[in-house]
């Protein structure tokens, strides 16, 4: 069974013209790649994109992972992170990126579980910190979104960036701070709706 | 402040961790495999791994033939353009207008050509009195004999000279070398010596030299 095959033994089956290699290696880590690259750019089509072309780079050179380095999935982040900046370069060369983040937004399913005021409130989090990852300067959009949106090591992420656990960490913290900046004024400004509402019901 | 501090943070990691959840699930439309397995088969029959790497090793070839072809031109044009003077100054044809060939040991006029100059009239001609050297002059004499430069007798026409001449072999006394500045031993001034005349065509000597 292909599918107890580590993804180096895929790989190498891959290369060696194995489809069924390919097929069970791209189902076990696009999923990654993808929301990645869907981070990063908000974009779904780019992530598309991006998701194919680093399975291509991966036909195509993948001879050049070596597993003394680091494990495929990193491998295949870090090529994804390369196309994404690439992509990002030459958008931002295009149009620069504005307050509107297009349609390409992720369908924020409704859970069943949990009254819907919460769900609306817990859809606009969702939604107010989303756009504010995808406002972060980019080497600390990556590493937010390796770190907290994809729960990856500080050592692993030092891996894809190719840079120290130190460097990781210190942009995490700088990340977070301007998170938070970011999305402070918009909870004070909910804070304040709610009291009003709360007001305006005792003296309704 | 701590407190507040503290707050935002976990509202953040909140935040985070929701967003997280919510795309936990999130991955590439079918289509992307599809595409890609599709991309794998034609990659498959149409340009196999082997013969990829062996196109690109053949373009490195190529590239350094290329290369190598480049250097061995330029190093042969080199060599020709350094090998040009060389071959320009041995295969130089002898001017016309001057004396050649043996001479005999009697005095015999020689007749030498008038020179054909190419008709550039508008050019102004840098005039080169026809001075025979002494590697020339050589020439002339036969291989024993040891000759001067010509001397001239007077102001030369080389107008005259152009159109052909003579030289004529003679003996003088030896004392007619002082009077053109030679050394003389004066024991033997009474000895005669010979001498090369150049006539010019208006019948005029020009031009003297001694042979030994």
């Amino acid at each position: 069974m292909k599918s107890d095959l580590n993804d180096s033994e895929l790989l190498r089956s891959m290369l060696a013209g194995d489809e069924e290699a390919l097929s069970v290696l791209y189902r076990r880590r696009q999923g990654a790649v993808y929301r990645f690259a869907l981070q990063m750019s908000g974009s779904k089509t780019v992530a598309e994109d991006i998701t194919q072309e680093v399975f291509l780079f991966l036909m195509r050179d993948g001879r050049v992972f070596d597993p003394a380095k680091g494990s495929v999935s990193a491998f295949l982040l870090g090529v994804a992170r390369n196309y994404v900046l690439r992509r990002l370069r030459v958008e931002q060369q295009l149009a620069p990126l504005g307050d509107d983040f297009d349609d390409d937004v992720p369908v924020l399913h409704a859970s069943t579980d949990i009254c819907p005021l919460e769900d609306l409130t817990r859809a606009e989090t969702i939604e107010s910190v989303r756009r504010a990852v995808l406002s972060l300067p980019s080497k600390y959009r990556e590493v937010v979104v390796l770190c907290e949106l994809q729960d990856i090591s500080y050592g692993e992420t030092a891996e894809i960036l190719g840079c120290a656990i130190g460097t990781v960490r210190s942009r995490l913290h700088r990340a977070r701070a301007l998170l938070l900046a970011k999305l402070r004024p918009a909870a004070e400004a909910e804070d304040a709706d709610s009291a009003t509402v709360k007001s305006a019901r005792c003296f309704a | 402040m701590n407190q507040r501090f503290e707050n935002d943070e976990e509202m953040l990691t909140r935040g985070l961790q929701a967003l997280a959840s919510e795309m936990k699930d999130v991955e590439a439309p079918e289509h992307v495999e599809v595409n890609l397995l599709k991309a794998f088969r034609a990659r498959q029959v149409v340009v196999p791994i082997s013969t990829r790497r062996r196109t690109s090793r053949g373009y490195w070839l190529a590239a350094v033939a290329a290369v190598l072809l480049i250097a061995m031109s330029v190093v042969a044009l080199r060599w020709k353009s350094t090998e040009k003077p060389a071959e320009a100054l041995a295969g130089r044809e002898p001017q016309k207008g001057r004396v050649i060939g043996p001479r005999d040991e009697t005095p015999k006029p020689v007749e030498y050509q008038a020179v054909v100059q190419p008709a550039q009239p508008s050019i102004p001609k840098r005039v080169r009195h026809p001075r025979v050297r002494s590697s020339e002059s050589a020439q002339l004499a036969s291989p024993s004999e040891i000759a001067t430069d010509f001397i001239p007798l007077r102001y030369m026409n080389v107008a005259s000279l152009q159109e052909g001449g003579q030289i004529v072999r003679v003996e003088v006394p030896r004392s007619a070398l002082a009077n053109f500045g030679l050394p003389v031993n004066m024991e033997r001034s009474n000895e005669r010596v010979k001498a090369d005349v150049l006539y010019g065509v208006d019948g005029l000597a020009h031009a003297i030299r001694f042979v030994k």
